[in-house]
């Protein structure tokens, strides 16, 4: 084997491990730079949103504040759906972690979109099975790799501001029938049983 | 499989020579002596069947939400507070109901006390599907559990139908075969839930109408055994009853002496801590597996159910485990087995919290639910010789000490956020470990205990059996039961007494 190929396979090595180091290592959050503007407005006016029904518009583009080319990474933007801390206490399996790929507290994707440089704008209609709660909305920058690399969100840095609930319901008219239907057979033949066993009784006693 | 009674060998009760009125050879009191398990006969076998499907179903209905909390917590918002407030509540109902629901078969006799039980309960099941908040969540929980009481009622029926040698079996195998629920729920109900989402309802409508298939299985054993069963092998108790056939005991004596004998309060705790241990893991374990191994619905319900279907073989091994014990060494052999298993079934729970790999969790749960099981059934094997004329209350005062001990449990480490679910497991065995320590304390006279042999006064077991009887009672003849039950119970002492080489 000549020298050509032993340098040749070993930057191919080198570059392989440097960027498989590069995809193991766990992205951070407050590593990400919040260059991303973000409103998320329900169209309702006031009141609790229904899943199925009512309508958010989310708008997002970069922050007229950040460095010329701090864009140039972005090649998606994931807008998602995140728990307000109101909605996370006492709920472990919503908890939020620094470590992006343990974070639990963004679990619903709204839209992932190739970026573009002009502001956006989408009329999100809340899906049925998005969990009763409170929420804002946030927007990753993702680069070529996979990768967040800046993020922004439509409330303060707390994540007390701008905040929107939904109640999820599932609930149907026709099961309450099912239940009562039911629920009445099942007691009225109680009854009706003691009723036939007491006379069965009576009827064995005089014989 | 046929489990024969020594009865029918050696000659010590008599088989009816009239006419065969009955599929199986019965004793005097027409009770059958053999357990025949893939028969159908009436009344015996077909009571066993309908008395364990009826409380399996029971089970399943207890135990249907926990595998579907995932969905249900964030339908209703639940905190953590509020489901480990409702899984508390699952189990606390029928503390009380399992103390009634002696009494109630006494009076009423078991077919009809424990399908009036079921059919009640049904509707918290059936109105599952309706609730919007945690309060009815914790609410429609706390009435369905009530059902477990159904436990009693089985014990109950089975002591009525088979006889001395083979009721050991026909207790175990219907009590394993009901808690069977608790882990077949595991599995139903996200299939359930799957096949009613593909069938196009929304995941928050698909768990609702999910909970009406375990109602009307409920109500539906309640009726096959108001159909097809009945209290005893000559008739219904109300009707013998009334005519005076039966003869009763003065309520009040029974649960004062019931309650007086110790042995009764410790066979509660440590009942508390396997039983009570399986109700809590029946709780938390689908959850658990969901949460922290990042599972689907789906798989984590598998793992979970593997758990309580372990019940199918391992509770009556337990039972049959303790009459092997019996055999050899006595009641000693009996207590002994029951520590040793119990502490074991401690030491893996403890071990489980411990273990963050899914395979080897997996593993040590399956072999911790065996060993867990079995205890249960090596509980009722020391049972029923703690006390003759008392028998229900201490039944029922260990059957409710099974929840208070999954009440406390889950009070103390699976309430709200203050321990991880994996520390609030390895709490619990340790825990567990020891609340069983007091059966050392547990002493015969006649028998002796764990750790020391029978009285050196050479109290017999008529002595002690009769000791639950004044004179003025004994005058009245109301304690040959107890009699008889003494005379069998000698073989209690162990193959070195009964058979001395000679």
């Amino acid at each position: 084997m000549n020298i050509h190929t032993l340098l040749f396979v070993s930057v191919l090595i080198f570059s392989l491990t440097e960027s498989s180091r590069g995809r193991n290592k766990d992205r951070l959050f407050t590593e990400l730079q919040n260059s991303i503007e973000v409103t998320a407005k329900p169209v309702k006016d006031s009141g609790v949103l229904e899943g199925g029904k009512d309508m958010v518009t989310i708008t997002w583009k970069l922050k007229s504040s950040t460095k010329v080319d701090m864009d140039a990474a972005f090649k998606t933007i994931q807008i998602k759906l995140c728990y307000a801390p109101i909605s996370q206490v006492d709920r472990p399996w919503r908890k939020s972690d620094n470590k992006l790929s343990k974070d639990n507290s963004c679990p619903h994707e709204i839209v992932s979109k190739p970026y573009d440089m002009t502001p956006q704008s989408l009329d999100w209609t809340v899906e049925r099975d998005i969990p009763t709660g409170t929420y804002f909305v946030r927007a990753y920058g993702i680069d070529g790799d996979g990768h967040e690399v800046a993020y922004g969100q439509s409330t303060d840095e707390g994540r007390t501001t701008n905040l929107f609930s939904v109640q999820a319901s599932g609930h149907h008219v026709a099961l309450d029938i099912a239940s009562i239907f039911f629920s009445v057979f099942s007691v009225v033949s109680v009854f009706v049983v003691f009723v036939m066993e007491k006379r069965k009784a009576k009827f064995e006693q005089r014989r | 499989m046929e489990v024969e009674g020594k009865g029918g060998e050696s000659g010590t009760t008599t088989t009816t020579t009239a006419p065969r009125r009955f599929a199986l050879p019965v004793d005097a009191e027409n009770k059958s002596t053999t357990f025949r398990l893939f028969s159908l006969a009436k009344p015996h076998m077909r009571a066993f069947h309908l008395s364990w499907f009826q409380f399996f179903c029971c089970f399943v209905s207890t135990f249907a939400a926990p595998p579907l909390l995932p969905v249900i917590r964030e339908n209703l918002n639940l905190t953590a507070t509020d489901i480990g407030n409702a899984g508390i509540a699952s189990v606390s109902g029928s503390v009380f109901a399992r103390i009634v629901m002696g009494t109630a078969c006494d009076l009423f006799g078991p077919r009809l006390a424990s399908a009036a039980l079921t059919l009640s309960t049904a509707p918290a099941v059936y109105f599952t599907s309706g609730i919007k908040s945690p309060i009815g969540f914790i609410m429609v929980r706390f009435f369905a559990g009530f059902s477990l009481a159904t436990f009693v009622s089985t014990q109950f029926w089975m002591s009525s139908m088979f006889s001395g040698p083979v009721v050991g079996s026909a207790n175990g195998i219907a009590a394993g075969w009901g808690n069977l629920g608790g882990g077949a729920t595991q599995l139903i109900m996200p299939i359930v839930f799957s096949l009613i989402r593909n069938m196009g309802a929304t995941k928050f409508t698909a768990w609702r109408i999910a909970f009406f298939i375990p109602g009307l299985f409920q109500t539906l054993s309640a009726f096959a055994v108001l159909l097809f069963g009945q209290d005893l092998p000559d008739g219904d108790y109300w009707a013998m009853h009334k005519s005076g056939e039966k003869e009763k005991d003065d309520v009040g004596k029974v649960i004062h002496n019931g309650v007086r004998n110790y042995r009764g309060w410790i066979t509660a705790l440590a009942y508390g801590y396997c039983f009570g241990v399986e109700l809590t893991i029946d709780n938390i374990i689908a959850e658990y597996f969901f949460d922290r191994f990042h599972l689907k619905l789906q798989t984590a319900g598998i793992i979970a159910a593997s758990f309580g279907l372990a019940n199918f073989f391992a509770r009556p091994g337990g039972g049959i485990f303790s009459d092997l014990m019996a055999r050899r060494f006595g009641m000693r052999g009996r207590l002994w087995a029951w520590w040793i298993v119990q502490t074991l079934g401690g030491v893996l729970c403890a071990f489980l919290g411990m273990i963050s790999s899914l395979t080897w969790s997996i593993v040590v749960m399956l072999i911790f639910s065996v060993f867990v099981q079995a205890a249960c059934g090596l509980t009722f094997g020391v049972v029923p010789f703690i006390s003759r004329r008392s028998l229900g209350v201490i039944s029922g005062m260990t059957g409710a000490g099974g929840n208070v001990g999954a009440v406390l449990t889950q009070l103390i480490f699976f309430k709200g956020s203050t321990y991880s679910r994996e520390t609030g497991i390895t709490l619990m065995g340790i825990m567990s470990i020891a609340c069983t320590l007091p059966i050392c304390l547990i002493y015969f006279p006649q028998w002796g205990g764990m750790f020391c042999g029978p009285s050196s006064k050479n109290v017999t077991e008529e002595d002690y059996y009769l000791s639950e009887w004044n004179s003025e009672e004994r005058e009245k003849n109301l304690h040959l039961a107890s009699q008889k039950f003494a005379e069998t119970s000698v073989s209690e002492r162990g193959r070195a007494t009964t058979h001395p080489q000679t």
